[in-house]
């Protein structure tokens, strides 16, 4: 009697934990869904300007009054720098933005973009000593750029050609955007492609 | 029978240890990155912003402590008393948050970003029941190793249903916003 009861209760701790595991599965698998269906999803993500071609142009006034045209040649290359104030990976990054600025201030000019109510955005600004830089809010430039998540930021050269893109969460993904932009390939993605083609094409020339 | 069942060793062991695991985890992933947790306390707008700095390095590490303290038998009251404390103190925050509409923060609940919302003082209110369970258990049976299995076992079966309850709030919003999308 007690054997069987034994066997009985590893039996059931066996398919509850086969249960579980199905469940955390399927929801995963939920948000997958959720994230190709949603308006602004992860589909969306790679729409917008491309990688080389020219930026859309867009005159646009920044919180201090500033005449600012996106997209338009220039002196300088332009980081668009999109953000929130309640994004807290976008608060992280900012120390890291200020210092890619001060070394990199030859050749880049940083400009923090986001959309919403003018006093909130004002007082984060002071709040994040962001006031030495232009800040615009124009729900339009997010939607040009089809921005779905933060922080995402913009590489546009002094032509107003897209240099790199992409969402950014870290030093080394904002560095990035600069390597890519100093060997000229898009993303990583599109290194190792090269990369790999260059082989094939090596290796068929030797044999 | 009916009445101990609560008060079982194998409902306090893996109740004891579940939410152990729980807070362990959660206190590393804020420890291994201060600066972002840093920025998640100054969203919830409730310390002044030089107590924040302070605040980021304090709760994950009462946090650490409430876990360590969870496991042997010796310290889990103390441990259960600590871990119920900052439960409240956290749910407190994300209830004025969500009472003053600021419901798209992210929690910083662990390593999942979260949006604020009922359904996560809803788990609160689960894990801090369980945490009750955890510091009620007795040794008036000695155990043996079917009790091992079953508490190795119930403290797996925990930790996942609590995994799978942070997905479904992770989804939430978006369900919400999809049903009530034109």
């Amino acid at each position: 009697m007690i054997e069987s009861l034994i066997v009985s209760n590893i039996l059931l701790w066996v398919a509850v934990m086969a249960l579980l595991v199905a469940v955390i599965a399927l929801s995963r698998q939920i948000g997958i869904l959720y994230e190709r269906i949603a308006p602004m999803g992860a589909l969306m993500m790679d729409t917008g300007p491309k990688v080389g071609e020219a930026a859309p142009v867009l005159d646009l006034l920044s919180l201090d009054g500033q005449q600012i045209s996106i997209g338009a040649p220039n002196q300088h290359s332009t980081l668009l720098f999109f953000l929130s104030p309640t994004c807290p990976v976008c608060k992280k990054l900012l120390p890291i933005l200020r210092s890619v600025q001060t070394t990199e201030a030859s050749w880049v000019k940083l400009i923090f973009a986001s959309d919403g109510e003018q006093p909130e955005h004002e007082a984060f600004r002071r709040r994040a000593m962001l006031t030495d830089y232009p800040y615009l809010l124009s729900t339009e430039l997010g939607m040009q750029w089809r921005i779905s998540k933060l922080p995402y930021a913009v590489l546009i050269d002094e032509r107003g050609v897209v240099r790199s893109k992409g969402l950014v969460n870290s030093r080394e993904q904002i560095e990035s955007l600069f390597t890519s932009h100093d060997l000229g390939v898009a993303s990583v993605q599109d290194y190792i492609e090269q990369t790999v083609q260059a082989r094939a094409a090596l290796s068929k020339e030797s044999t | 029978m009916n009445g101990l069942f609560l008060v079982d060793p194998v409902m306090g062991h893996a109740a004891a240890a579940s939410v152990a695991v729980l807070f362990l985890l959660a206190a590393l992933s804020k420890l291994r990155d201060i600066e972002l947790f840093h920025a998640v306390l100054d969203n919830y707008q409730l310390l002044p912003s030089a107590l924040v700095p302070v605040a980021a390095r304090v709760l994950p590490t009462l946090e650490f402590a409430a876990g360590v303290l969870l496991l042997p038998l010796v310290s889990r009251p103390s441990g259960a008393v600590l871990a119920l404390a900052l439960l409240v103190l956290v749910s407190g925050a994300v209830a004025v948050n969500l009472r003053r509409g600021r419901s798209r923060i992210v929690c910083g609940c662990g390593d999942d970003a979260l949006p604020l919302s009922a359904g996560l003082l809803w788990r609160n209110s689960v894990v801090s029941m369980v945490i009750v369970v955890a510091s009620q258990s007795h040794n008036f049976r000695p155990t043996v190793w079917l009790d091992l299995l079953s508490t190795l076992m119930a403290t797996l079966f925990l930790l996942g249903l609590y995994q799978a309850a942070n997905l479904w709030l992770s989804h939430q919003s978006r369900f919400i916003d999809l049903r009530n999308a034109p």
